[in-house]
Formats: C-alpha cells, sequence, structure tokens
C-alpha cells in the first residue's frame, strides 16, 4: 500500500519548520497522498520503519511515537478481502475507500475524491494511543523518587493503587463566599456600577477649581516653556 | 442517641446486683481447662479442629450446650436468650433485659438474623446494608457474638464506628441489651478512653483505635470477627481498615469481617471485596415528596428562612429540618427565623416554633434540645406548635431525630479539602453530592411519609451535583495515613489497594512532610524518630515536637500545649458578650503568643482545681469551655503516659529562668517550623516556602506588631486569609533547628525571605566568630 508508505515518509522529509508541533491534533485535516516513485511494492514489512534520520527531533518523534499507524495499517493490508475491524478504534474499515486510495496515482484524482482514509478519520485518530508531554513535577522531588522507586511512573498518568487506577490530580475547589445557590450563573461581563453622585459644598467646589486651574497653568507652562516651542513660536 | 436515655439507670440497677460468688470463676477455670487441651501446633486453626472438645466443656445447665461454634441457628440463640440465666455471666436474667428483647424482637434485622446466620457462616466477607433505624449497629454484632461464642475461644468481636460519641453510647445501649455490665464482657475503646477488661468479648470502638491497635498487631489476632460499621461515610480510617482488612482476610482465613453500610451503593464495597454476598435489610421509612425551585435561588440562605416560614405557614404538623453550613450562619438564621415567626404568629394564626441550632461545636446540654418535644398550641384549640431543627451536616448521617416531617436542602456543605500544593487543609463550603441530597431528603421520612424542599432546580441536581461525596481520604493531608501505614508494615504505597486511592501529588507531599520531619528516610523508610512518632495519636508534627521538648527542658509544658490544640478552641466567645470575653482572655494574655496564652489558662485551669475550687464555675466566669479544658486535661494525663512507657523524659525548665518562655517557643519551632510566616508590612504576613500566600494574623491572637516570624498552628481560609494560634519566634531557630528545610543553598522562589535569612545567619556566624575569639 503505497499511500500508508508515503505517509511515513511525511515525517521524514517535512523541513524541522513546518512540522506541526507535537500533540497539536495529530491529523485532523485531510491527507495528501502523491505516489511512490518505485511503484507498488509487494511486501510492506520492509518499510514499514522508517528511516533513520540525523535530525534530533527525528529521532525524538521516533522515541514517543508510536508505531500503531504502521502496524495497523500492515494488519488492514493482510486481509484486505475480509471486512475489516478497524484495531485501534475497532470501527469497520470502508474498503471501498481504501480500494480508491490504492488506485490513485495522479494528484488530481485524489483531490476529487470525496471520502478520506479511515487513519484520516476523527474517529481513528482520537482512539490513536499517543504519549503525552511528560510531567512539569519537579523531578528531585523526595516524595517523587520513593513513588518511582516503588514502580509509579509520573509521565504514565496513572494514579495510585493496585491497579493504578486511582485519581491523577488532588480535588480542587475554589473558596465560596456568597450566599449564591446552586446552578446560578453570574454574567461575566456585568454593566459597570454607576457611581454615586457626589453632594459638594462650596468649599469643596472652590478647592476643585483651583486645583484645576493649577493644573492648567502647570500643563501650559510644561507646554510654553519648551525652549524649542517658543524658538519655533518665536518672541511675542 | 435516645437509646442512650434509659441506660443509666439500668447499669445503676445492675451494680448493686451481687457479683461475689458467680459462677464466673468456674467459666474461667473451664475456659482454662479447654484451652489446655487444644494443645495443637498451630494456635490458630485449635478452635476449628477442636469445636467438639470445647462443647464438652459446657456445663450441663448452660444455654450453650448444643452450640457449635459458627454452627449455631436464629432459633438456637433466641432460646438461650429467653433462658432464665445469662448464658455469658450465668447470672439471672433482670426484668429490663426481658423488656428490652421485646423491643429488640420488633426491630427489622430480627426478622433475617437466620438468613444473616447463613450468609455469615458460609462466606468470610459480608456486606450488610440496613438503612439507619434497621437496628443494624445494635443487633448485628450480637447475633455474631452468638454465632462466635467469643467468651470461649478468647477471641473478640470487634464493630467500629466512626464517632467517639456513638461507639460510647452504642456499647452502653448493647450492654443493657445483653444484660451485662459496661466495661465487662461489653465495652467500647475510643481515643484516650479504654473501657474493656479482659473478660470483654464484644468492643465497640473508633475506626481509628483499631487501626492504632492494628500497628502492634498486624494480624488483628485478638478478634475473630471484624464489623465496620457505617463504612459509606468512608471515614480515613475505615477506608485503610478495609485496605489492611482486604489483605488480612486472605492471610487468615478465620477472620471474618463484616462491612455495614446504611446506603445502596452497597455495591461498590461488594466488588471492592471480590463480589462478597450482600445482605439488605429494609429500614423503616416512609415516602418523602421532593420538590425543587424552578429558577437557581439567587441566596440560599434567605430562600431557607422563606421556605422554611412557608412550611409553618402552610403545611400541616410535622417537625422541619434545615441543613445549612456552619456554626455563625446557623445562629444568624435562627435569629432571623426566630425573629419572622413571631411576626408570623402575631399576623396570622400561625402556631408556635421553636427553632434549635444544632452543630458538632455545641454543648452537650444544648444538643439534647432538639430531642424536647415541639411546643403545645399557644391557646387552647389553636394550631399545634412545630420546632424547626437548623444544622449543619451532622444530622445527616450520624444523629437521627424523629418527628422530621420536612426537610430543606440548599445543597451546600461545609466540606474539609486539602490542597497538598498549598499544604493546606481548609474548611470550604461547596455544593453537596446527589448520594448526600438524597441522605438528607430521607431525613423526613422516618416517622411518617414527608417532604423535602430543595433550593435547587431538578436540572441542577443532575447536572451539577456530583455522584457521591468524595470520601476523606482523598480530601486529606496523609502525613499522619503515612507514617501510620509504615507503621502497619505497608511498604507499597503505590499499590497497597484503597477503595479511592489518593491523588499521588498527595501521597508525595506527605512523604515530603514526613522526611522534612525526620520521620522517614531519603528512601521513604521509617526512621526510629519516625516509629516513636507514630506512638501518639497525634499529626506527626505535633508528635515529633512532643518527643524532641525534653532537649528544651520543657516537655511538661510542650504536653500541655499538645493536648490544648488536639481540643476545640478553649476560648468561649459569645455573641452577646464580646467585650467581656475579650477583658477576660486578656487576663491570660502572653505577650509573645496564643501558645503561651493557652498554656498560661491551663496553669489557671489546674490551680483553680487543685485548690478544690469549682472549676466549672471559674471556667464560666472567664468565659472558657470547661469541657474543652477537662477534655484537653484527660488528653494531656494520656499522653503522659504515653511518654513514660516511651521513656521520655518529662522536665521543665525553671519558672523564674529567663528562658523559660523562649525554651517553649523553641521546642514549638521543632514541630511547626513548616508553619512560619514573615511580617510583609504592617499588618500583612507571607507564609513561607510551598503556601505562599499573604495572611493576616487571626483577630483573635493575642500578639501584637512585635515579631516579624512566626509560627502558626492554623490556616484558616474564609474570605480572608488568616492564620490562628501564633506565636513569635527568631528566625535564627529556623535556620538552627530546621536546617534541611531552610537550606538556603537549595531556596527557591521568595528572594526576600531568602535574603532575610541570609543576613541571619551571617549574624550568627560572625556571634559564633567572636564567642570562638574570646
Amino acid at each position: 500500500m503505497t499511500s500508508n508508505e508515503s505517509d511515513h515518509d511525511e515525517y521524514d522529509d517535512v523541513p524541522l519548520q513546518h512540522k506541526r508541533p507535537f500533540g497539536s491534533g495529530l491529523k485532523r485535516k485531510r491527507v495528501v497522498f502523491v505516489p511512490a516513485s518505485s511503484g507498488p511494492l509487494n511486501s510492506t514489512e520492509e518499510n514499514t520503519t522508517p528511516k533513520p534520520s540525523k535530525s534530533v527531533s527525528d529521532l525524538y518523534l521516533s522515541i514517543v511515537l508510536p508505531k500503531e499507524t504502521s502496524t495497523a495499517a500492515a494488519k488492514e493490508q493482510a486481509d484486505k478481502d475480509a471486512p475489516k475491524i478497524c484495531e485501534v478504534c475497532s470501527l469497520p474499515v470502508n474498503e471501498n475507500e481504501n480500494a480508491k486510495l490504492g488506485t490513485i496515482d495522479t494528484g488530481k484524482t485524489e483531490e476529487k475524491t470525496t471520502s478520506r482514509p479511515h487513519e484520516a478519520s476523527i474517529a481513528h485518530q482520537v482512539c490513536m494511543t499517543h504519549s503525552h508531554p511528560p510531567s512539569a513535577v519537579d523531578r528531585s522531588r523526595m516524595g517523587l523518587g520513593v513513588l518511582q522507586s516503588q514502580g509509579w511512573d509520573l509521565d504514565s498518568r496513572r494514579g495510585l493503587g493496585a491497579l493504578e487506577q486511582g485519581m491523577q490530580h488532588p480535588i480542587k475547589v475554589t473558596p465560596k463566599n456568597d450566599n449564591l445557590g446552586i446552578g446560578v450563573k453570574v454574567p461575566k461581563n456585568l454593566p459597570p456600577k454607576k457611581e454615586k453622585v457626589q453632594k459638594l459644598d462650596a468649599k469643596k467646589v472652590r478647592k476643585m477649581a483651583e486645583e484645576d486651574k493649577r493644573r492648567h497653568e502647570r500643563l501650559r507652562h510644561q507646554f510654553y516653556g519648551n525652549s524649542e516651542v517658543e524658538k519655533y513660536l518665536g518672541p511675542g | 442517641m435516645a437509646d442512650s436515655k434509659n441506660s443509666s439507670k439500668v447499669s445503676s440497677d445492675k451494680t448493686d446486683r451481687k457479683r461475689a460468688n458467680s459462677p464466673y470463676a468456674d467459666a474461667t477455670a473451664k475456659r482454662l481447662k479447654s484451652e489446655s487441651k487444644t494443645e495443637k501446633p498451630n494456635p490458630y486453626l485449635a478452635h476449628w479442629e477442636d469445636e467438639s472438645n470445647m462443647n464438652n466443656g459446657f456445663s450441663k445447665g448452660s444455654p450453650f450446650k448444643a452450640f457449635k461454634r459458627r454452627q449455631t441457628t436464629a432459633k438456637q440463640a433466641a432460646k438461650a436468650e429467653d433462658s432464665d440465666n445469662n448464658p455469658f455471666t450465668g447470672q439471672p436474667h433482670s426484668q429490663q433485659y426481658f423488656n428490652i428483647l421485646k423491643t429488640r424482637r420488633n426491630l427489622p434485622v430480627h426478622k433475617q438474623r437466620q438468613e444473616f446466620l447463613d450468609l455469615y457462616q458460609k462466606s468470610q466477607i459480608l456486606v450488610f446494608v440496613g438503612e439507619t433505624g434497621s437496628g443494624k449497629t445494635t443487633q448485628i454484632p450480637q447475633y455474631v457474638v452468638y454465632d462466635e461464642l467469643p467468651h470461649l475461644n478468647h477471641k473478640m468481636v470487634a464493630c467500629t464506628q466512626p464517632r467517639r460519641v456513638a461507639a460510647m453510647s452504642v456499647a452502653q445501649r448493647v450492654a443493657d441489651e445483653l444484660d451485662v455490665t459496661l466495661g465487662e464482657e461489653v465495652g467500647y475503646s475510643i481515643r484516650f478512653e479504654d473501657k474493656t477488661s479482659s473478660k470483654t468479648m464484644l468492643k465497640y470502638m473508633t475506626d481509628g483505635m483499631l487501626l492504632r491497635e492494628a500497628m502492634h498487631d498486624h494480624e488483628m489476632s485478638r478478634y475473630s470477627c471484624i464489623i465496620l460499621d457505617e463504612a459509606h461515610e468512608r471515614t480515613l480510617a475505615t477506608d485503610i481498615l478495609m485496605a489492611l482488612l482486604k489483605q488480612i482476610t486472605q492471610r487468615r482465613p478465620d477472620l471474618k469481617l463484616i462491612v455495614m453500610s446504611a446506603t445502596l451503593d452497597a455495591q461498590k464495597f461488594q466488588r471492592y471485596f471480590c463480589d462478597a454476598p450482600l445482605l439488605a435489610v429494609p429500614g423503616r421509612t416512609h415516602p418523602v415528596e421532593i420538590y425543587y425551585t424552578p429558577e437557581p435561588e439567587k441566596d440560599y440562605v434567605e430562600g431557607a428562612i422563606r421556605t422554611v416560614l412557608q412550611i409553618h405557614a402552610g403545611e400541616p404538623e410535622g417537625d422541619i429540618l434545615l441543613f445549612l453550613t456552619g456554626e455563625e450562619e446557623i445562629e444568624d438564621t435562627c435569629r432571623k427565623i426566630s425573629l419572622e415567626v413571631d411576626e408570623l404568629v402575631r399576623e396570622t394564626d400561625a402556631g408556635p416554633m421553636a427553632v434549635y441550632p444544632l452543630y458538632g461545636t455545641l454543648p452537650p446540654y444544648q444538643q439534647q434540645r432538639i430531642f424536647d418535644p415541639p411546643p403545645n398550641p399557644s391557646k387552647k384549640g389553636g394550631r399545634p406548635g412545630r420546632k424547626c431543627i437548623i444544622s449543619t451536616n451532622i444530622a445527616e448521617t450520624s444523629l437521627t431525630i424523629d418527628g422530621i416531617v420536612y426537610v430543606v436542602d440548599p445543597g451546600f456543605s461545609k466540606q474539609k479539602i486539602y490542597n497538598p500544593r498549598l499544604r493546606v487543609e481548609s474548611l470550604l463550603v461547596s455544593a453537596i453530592s446527589k448520594a448526600s441530597a438524597q441522605q438528607r431528603a430521607g431525613r423526613a421520612g422516618r416517622t411518617k411519609p414527608g417532604k423535602c424542599f430543595r433550593l435547587y432546580t431538578e436540572k441542577a441536581f443532575k447536572e451539577e451535583l456530583i455522584e457521591q461525596t468524595y470520601p476523606e481520604i482523598l480530601r486529606s493531608n496523609l502525613a499522619n495515613t503515612v507514617l501510620e501505614l509504615k507503621k502497619l508494615g505497608v511498604e507499597d504505597l503505590v499499590h497497597f489497594d484503597l477503595m479511592d486511592p489518593p491523588a499521588p501529588e498527595t501521597m508525595m507531599r506527605a512523604l515530603e512532610e514526613l522526611n522534612y520531619l525526620a520521620c522517614l528516610d531519603d528512601e521513604g523508610e521509617l526512621t526510629p524518630l519516625g516509629s516513636l512518632a507514630s506512638e501518639f495519636p497525634l499529626d506527626p508534627s505535633l508528635a515529633v515536637m512532643l518527643i524532641s521538648s525534653p532537649e528544651f527542658y520543657c516537655s511538661n509544658e510542650m504536653l500541655s500545649i499538645t493536648a490544648l490544640l488536639s481540643v476545640p478552641q478553649i476560648f468561649v466567645r459569645p455573641a452577646q458578650k464580646r467585650r467581656e470575653a475579650d477583658e477576660m482572655k486578656n487576663l491570660f494574655k502572653h505577650p509573645e503568643g496564643d501558645h503561651l496564652t493557652m498554656l498560661n489558662v491551663y496553669h489557671a485551669f489546674k490551680g483553680v482545681m487543685n485548690r478544690g475550687e469549682d472549676t466549672k464555675m471559674w471556667c464560666h466566669q472567664h468565659y472558657l469551655s470547661f469541657r474543652h479544658l477537662s477534655s484537653a486535661d484527660n488528653v494531656r494525663a494520656q499522653l503522659k503516659r504515653i511518654m513514660e512507657t516511651q521513656g521520655l523524659e518529662l522536665v521543665s525548665t525553671d519558672f523564674h529562668d529567663k528562658n523559660y518562655y523562649t525554651n517553649i517557643r523553641r521546642a514549638l519551632v521543632t514541630g511547626f517550623f513548616m508553619q512560619v510566616a514573615k511580617r510583609e508590612n504592617n499588618k500583612i504576613y507571607r507564609t513561607l516556602k510551598d503556601n505562599n500566600s499573604a495572611v493576616m494574623l487571626h483577630p483573635s491572637t493575642v500578639l501584637g506588631a512585635d515579631y516579624d516570624w512566626v509560627v502558626y498552628n492554623e490556616f484558616v481560609m474564609t474570605s480572608k486569609q488568616y492564620i490562628r494560634t501564633v506565636t513569635g519566634i527568631r528566625p535564627e531557630w529556623l535556620l538552627e533547628l530546621a536546617p534541611v528545610y531552610y537550606d538556603l543553598e537549595t531556596w527557591e522562589g521568595q528572594k526576600d525571605v531568602k535574603q532575610a535569612l541570609k543576613a541571619v545567619a551571617e549574624k550568627m556566624r560572625r556571634r559564633n566568630a567572636m564567642k570562638g575569639g574570646k
């Protein structure tokens, strides 16, 4: 199956800067296919492993990325004739799509096919196992060391317990300091509160006027006191 | 609770009874004889093999003649119960006994006694579901006793309770039912009080106590059957016991386990115990109609008050139970409702209503008031009166009040939540769970069909409430638990089979806290200090403080302070007499902090006691809680005993020495160095390290603004953040007494604190150099 093979090559050939960051929705977008230059292959095993690459990021990806897609693909290839159930997402694989894809040899026809390959479907993508970014917990903590020595893996996203089925994160509760009942939604953008109308007596008014005047004066002085402005305006 | 009312009379009757030449002596002799017969290599299995032998040991007249251990029937037991002489003591039964027996036989569980015995004998673990009022707490242990015959094989039956009060009152009740003296055949054991004897065959105890016993007896070899009651409450200790017993039952096939729950989520227990059989007994309940509000309630307290008044004005006779969150809110609402009712009575022909608060810290005589009958109509032929009880969630499961027909449920409760990142355990108001809401509603149907008014929408009930309340183990600081587990011989903390394992972060934090306290080494192994600390039924930090106090020549004083910190607040501050109360408190004030002020109170209290004056009166006059002070005194005596058995010296600095209080403050630092705050400006302090938050001293403190560094006992999170019970310290002590925690080399964050501590270190270095130079 050439399409799958090229699928793998893609990882190696895409320059680093064009690679999407790891973990961002793996293959939501339509997968674009190009026919392999060497023609259809007889055996798939040979090419399932990606070519060794010198790039550090490729090495990293080859470690963290599971080889699920390739093995699943190999399986599909093997029992092509039987009505297949995808191993990853346990949904039936649409035969016609694959057949169509197998025969695609030009970019043009490919663009016209409306149905996507099964591997590109969201259902399949969601079910794929993929590793998570490592935990942010400080690795030097004594408590972590003890748990790890007892066989707990920080990055496995598992809890404690006989089957490591426990909760992963402590319970979070935000303090409640009001009397709002359950289910009351506080609208986020409340209209700003109206300020109380202040009552002013004569003394306050005088004071405010004075302050206003002083500020005005200062501004004017700053502006007109500027030597460059003065030069520009000329004396007088 | 109601049970214990008539119990005191009975016990006094019994003590009068003569026991001088009881056939008990014979019984013991027989027991010894039968024991000597069973000299098999495996003492555990002895009683299995030798049942026939043991039965021969019965005297001719014993009602137990035909009994075969773990093969008895309900009929046999009933016959034994009906006999004239008590089968356990040989004494004749009192009239009281037969009266009680009649009521016992009317309990819902009684009908299923045979069914229970069949299942019990067949399986090692049994899950038993019985709603409150089914009689399971008092009856099931007795059924087990009649089947286990513990007086013959030297192995007790234990029944755990989450609460001390329940353990005590139920033990008293069951002692009456079995017609024995409390503390002999039936006893109880709670923290700081053990009322059992060598004769004890049925022991009620708090779950925490059984756990402590297990620390020294990993196989629980003293027991042949353990009953975990109120397992649905999922207390920390019950959860650990379940995990522990799950292991032990595999090692000890002769140990039986019964898990009793009041709610129907028992399937979870069943699944956890590898599909153990389940027996359910219906409670005595009536249908409860449930009502929701069509719209969410803007103010639940106000909504609750209006609902109560609405019920009072419009609904037929029956008492009201309103659930609120805390003491202050409850007292406030009590006042408001009373005022409103007065108005209602004046305006309409509504009947009188008595309003009672109910919360944990309420003194017992006030708690008793909730059992008073409702008030009579104000005039002849007038509308009947009713009572309204405003309670925290202690009325949800632990307390049964008859006569409640209406329940008002705003859907909130105060819950303890631990935040391992801040290392703070706080009581926060949060929405209850669906299970909890159902439990509350059920309270309305105890005496007749009732109604429950929920102050939220049905949609909110379905969508916003969680299914089950989080068990305590997920909401607690686990430092103490981890220490206990280590002492219990649990090596693998990761795969310890808890029903709901806590979050890894909480576990890590607990390990680290214990590591800083030097109770665990860097590999997580128990140190000698940790082993010693686990002997104390205290928080590890308090235990460590107590253990190191002899080094500071103040172990007597630290003993008092520790006891005072393990009881509720000793200062009373009634809302109407705040000023007077504060004036009285100032009499005891010590300028260096609250711990020392409390110590002054205790010394004064002891002084009054030693002079033989009326301490109760004295406490009342000085706005102190007599109850909490005397329980602190009791706790102190118990802790002192532990200190003595552990070989820790009890010493004091001479009171006139100028270092008397300094030594105490330094000793405080050894336990509380992780709870230190440094002043930032005028009134704002900042707690150190992980819990980096701005706090204020709690208004109740006696401490002025003289100290830049303080230790605190409690971090209180309300609308503002406070630290409560504070004492001033010197920063030098932190570097000196907790060098690992305050290691400036690895210090991260809080640059200003680091700077300050560096300056202190520098000063210390110079001073030492000076001394050296001299």
